[in-house]
């Protein structure tokens, strides 16, 4: 009776162990993190306004490698006189939705579940807004480089990370 | 029957039991006779039929995987013969069902048929609806167009906040950390493999169930029983014909059923929206802010769920039936007027103008509406592109998408270009369509006439519409647009007094007697006309080529060196420009080549190069300079489509050569 039980348990459990080993294979697997170069320094004006950025890197799904794909959009802001542009990524903190920007306007708005922010990031209603933190920041690095006719540029590189939507803290949805 | 029959049936009876299983199946007892409020059940049972059978078809012509699920699904939609209709009724009967489950939960609350002993089986019904709406919102996703992925998306992402296992369950769902292909191959398993093979387990088990207690009668009833076969068979299956006009009405009507651009992970479908029957959550959600939403998307629908699954022992009384039928009223009243609440939110712009209280409701209603309509655009130029000869490349339609002009120029000129430059269809060659000019741009592409405005009001730099093309030449040959503000006459142009203006001023002065000024007139015209040949002429009918050579020739002539003759100020092109062999670089741009892709392409690399503006370049900047990309602005693919755009150089869908005249 209980070798029945135990062999016909195992002919079935074997197979749908082996399945499920393979099913939870996302689980195991860590999402890749980059430092990407977003644009030359100058070309982001120094007038406290938000313009955006395509983040370009390759991308890697299953088996298929695409090389320099936009992977998403960052804001970046330079305040009057700073060398320093703060990084906003684009990706509402809400429900992953991108949050868009019109000139002229003074809020980034979510087209999806009218989540809204302020030019700094910070939510327009605070604690009110559907979306339970303010706008991502991203760390950002400016790097020099020199070209070949001796003139010096400044790169804008920031570190891409994708946080996790919903919650109040930012995670990295690794 | 004949005795051949007989036996042959005898034979298969007595080795299956067949005559039994027929009589059960069709001389189940109806109380009171056929009946019409009977015939819910029957009619799902029959639209999941349908579901099964266009779905296996649909199933041999699909490809789960990033690069071929769109290109499927386009294929079945657009090539395969009665493929639209195919689609059209899975798409459509899959609402139906949403529908009549509606109306079956509906009837067996209203009436109490989940008394004792049926209690089981209204939890097996509860279990087939929520299969049934995991069937539609995988379903949803696997044409992975805009509209699928996005609201998928959004749908993935709550349920990564699920309490304590949500980022895990989101990783499985997806089959990884972002969406692709074990995406695709995940939900298509689901949407064929398991939940249609949980359903039909199921299915039979309801089936079972419901033999087992009877049908649950109206009462009183009034006549005398029947059974199944005939009569209630009759108004079964008449109703599942009713069900499938309606579908197949909806389906004819909307040609098949939609399908957006392809799914894109870099740009938001800002229309994303789920299908209607889920509209009333995505309404829900929007009065839960911040971590509160767990309660919208979790809390409140799971509870919801376990109210609906304990009615049966709720109801036992009659006060406990009447507390369902209120939880019904009011779950159906709820669902309704979200629903409407989101449609008119949605659609808001349409129906009430902008006022200072309603701004934001109004803003974001037409930036909705705004979007959608542009995706639509978007998908119609790529369905285009795709049914073209050109076909769509291995690397997929959305590769194809990001390699057209028509499609990226405009996001790139408004990124790059319109701080400075604006784009709009210059007055001098605004004409009067008789169709609504919304319409005219969405055809506009077939032409490759570059219809597009994209408007910056206070313009530091020339209107670039129509660069290269015969009125952009003309107007620089004629005194009274040379200078005008969308040409050498922008805003501060150190232009706007130059040589160039000068030059075509004085050429035509008032001086001129009416036989000087026609020669003059028609010597710039012959040279915009060689200038047009240098651009390349696009728009100009190869059988209209030979005539326009001819000019073009005498154009050349007069370039370089022949209007000299014909001008008092005795000077040509060639005294300032070089074209060709003739003339010299330094004082003017080159005009070898004028306007060309080549020419443009080189010029937006760096305007102050030699062979340009040189010293004399106002403000624009040399947007790629260097032979290192990552030293330029722009790079070189970027560049390219912001070029073929400005000059209408793009894949014109159904045309061997380009339409004559322009």
């Amino acid at each position: 009776m209980l070798a029945t039980i135990v062999a016909g348990t195992l002919n079935l459990l074997t197979p749908l162990a082996v399945g499920l080993a393979s099913f939870f294979s996302p689980l195991f697997k860590k999402a890749p993190q980059s430092r990407v170069r977003l644009a030359l320094l100058d070309q982001v004006p120094d007038d406290g306004l938000p313009r955006s950025f395509p983040v370009v890197t390759d991308r890697v799904d299953a088996w298929t490698k695409y090389p320099s794909q936009q992977v998403g959009s960052v804001y970046l802001i330079r305040q009057p006189g700073s060398g320093q542009p703060t990084a906003l990524t684009a990706k509402c903190p809400h429900a992953g939705c991108f949050i868009s920007y019109k000139p002229g306007d003074d809020l980034f708005r979510c087209p999806c579940h009218t989540s809204a922010f302020k030019l700094d990031g910070t939510r327009s209603r605070g604690d009110q807004d559907v979306a339970p933190r303010d706008m991502d920041r991203l760390e950002v690095e400016i790097r020099k480089r020199t070209t070949p006719a001796g003139e010096e540029v400044a790169e804008v590189w920031i570190e891409f990370v994708d946080f996790q939507t919903g919650h109040k803290e930012a995670k990295p949805s690794a | 029957m004949s005795g051949r029959l007989h036996k042959l049936v005898d034979w298969l009876d007595n080795r299956t039991g067949i005559r039994g299983l027929l009589h059960e199946a069709l001389y189940e007892r109806v109380p009171g006779g056929a009946r019409w409020r009977y015939v819910w059940g029957s009619t799902l049972v029959v639209a999941f039929a349908t579901q099964l059978i266009t779905g296996t078809f649909l199933w041999m012509a699909y490809s789960p995987s990033a690069q071929t699920a769109w290109e499927s699904v386009f294929t079945i939609q657009f090539e395969m013969t009665g493929g639209w209709l195919l689609r059209g009724i899975h798409h459509y009967m899959a609402h139906a069902m949403v529908f009549l489950l509606l109306i079956h939960f509906a009837q067996v609350v209203w009436d109490g048929a989940y008394r004792a002993p049926r209690e089981l089986n209204f939890v097996v019904g509860l279990v087939l609806l929520q299969i049934v709406l995991g069937l539609s919102l995988t379903g949803y996703l696997l044409p992975w167009d805009q509209k699928g992925y996005w609201a998928t998306t959004v749908g993935t992402n709550l349920a990564s906040q699920a309490p304590l296992v949500g980022p895990e369950i989101k990783k499985l769902a997806i089959g990884g950390s972002d969406y692709g292909h074990h995406t695709l191959t995940r939900f298509f398993a689901l949407h064929a493999g398991v939940l249609p093979g949980l359903l039909i387990a199921l299915l039979a088990v309801h089936l079972a169930l419901f033999r087992r207690h009877g049908l649950h009668a109206k009462e009183p009833v009034t006549r005398p029983d029947a059974t199944f076969w005939p009569d209630q068979l009759l108004k079964d299956s008449v109703a599942a014909l009713g069900v499938l006009a309606v579908v197949l009405v909806f389906a004819v009507w909307s040609k098949g059923a939609e399908l957006s651009a392809p799914a894109d992970p870099a740009h938001p479908f800002n229309a994303a929206r789920p299908e209607w029957y889920f509209l009333f959550l995505f309404q829900f959600l929007k009065w839960f802010p911040g971590e509160l939403e767990v309660w919208g998307a979790f809390v409140i629908p799971a509870a919801v769920f376990c109210l609906l699954f304990l009615m049966p022992w709720i109801g036992r009384g009659r006060k406990g039936h009447l507390v369902n039928v209120g939880i019904l009223v009011f779950l159906i009243g709820s669902i309704a007027l979200l629903t409407a609440q989101a449609v008119h939110d949605d659609n808001f712009a349409l129906w009430h103008k902008r006022t200072e209280a309603n701004a934001s409701r109004y803003d974001a209603s037409r930036a909705f509406l705004d979007a959608k309509r542009e995706a639509e655009l978007e998908a119609d130029r790529i369905i285009a592109l795709a049914r073209s000869a050109e076909k769509i490349p291995p690397t997929g339609a959305l590769a194809m998408a990001a390699a057209d002009p028509f499609l990226q120029g405009p996001k790139l000129f408004a990124q790059h270009c319109a701080g400075c430059h604006t784009h709009e269809i210059s007055k001098y060659y605004a004409f009067q369509v008789g169709v609504d000019p919304q319409v005219f741009r969405r055809s506009a592409h077939n032409f490759g006439i570059n219809m597009v405005d994209i408007v910056n009001p206070d313009p530091t730099a020339p209107n670039l519409w129509g660069v290269g093309n015969r009125g952009w030449m003309q107007a620089f040959l004629n005194p009274h647009h040379v200078a005008d503000l969308d040409h050498l006459g922008y805003q501060n142009s150190p232009f706007a007094d130059g040589d160039m203006v000068s030059f075509i001023k004085d050429s035509l002065g008032e001086e001129l007697t009416d036989e000087e000024r026609e020669a003059v007139e028609n010597a710039f015209l012959l040279i915009s006309d060689a200038l047009w040949l240098e651009a390349g002429a696009l728009k100009l009918h190869p059988d209209a080529r030979s005539e326009f050579e001819e000019r073009a020739k005498r154009g050349r002539e007069l370039i370089t060196g022949g209007l000299a003759e014909v001008l008092s100020s005795g000077t040509s092109c060639t005294d300032c420009h070089k074209f060709h062999d003739a003339g010299e670089l330094g004082s003017a741009p080159d005009l070898t080549g004028y306007m060309s892709r080549e020419w443009l392409t080189e010029f937006i690399h760096n305007p102050a190069a030699p062979r340009f503006y040189g010293e004399n370049n106002d403000r624009m900047p040399a947007f790629a300079p260097h032979a290192d990309p990552r030293l330029n602005q722009l790079d070189d693919e970027s560049l390219r489509l912001i070029v073929d755009w400005l000059r209408g150089d793009w894949v014109v869908p159904g045309a061997e050569i380009n339409p004559p005249g322009e």
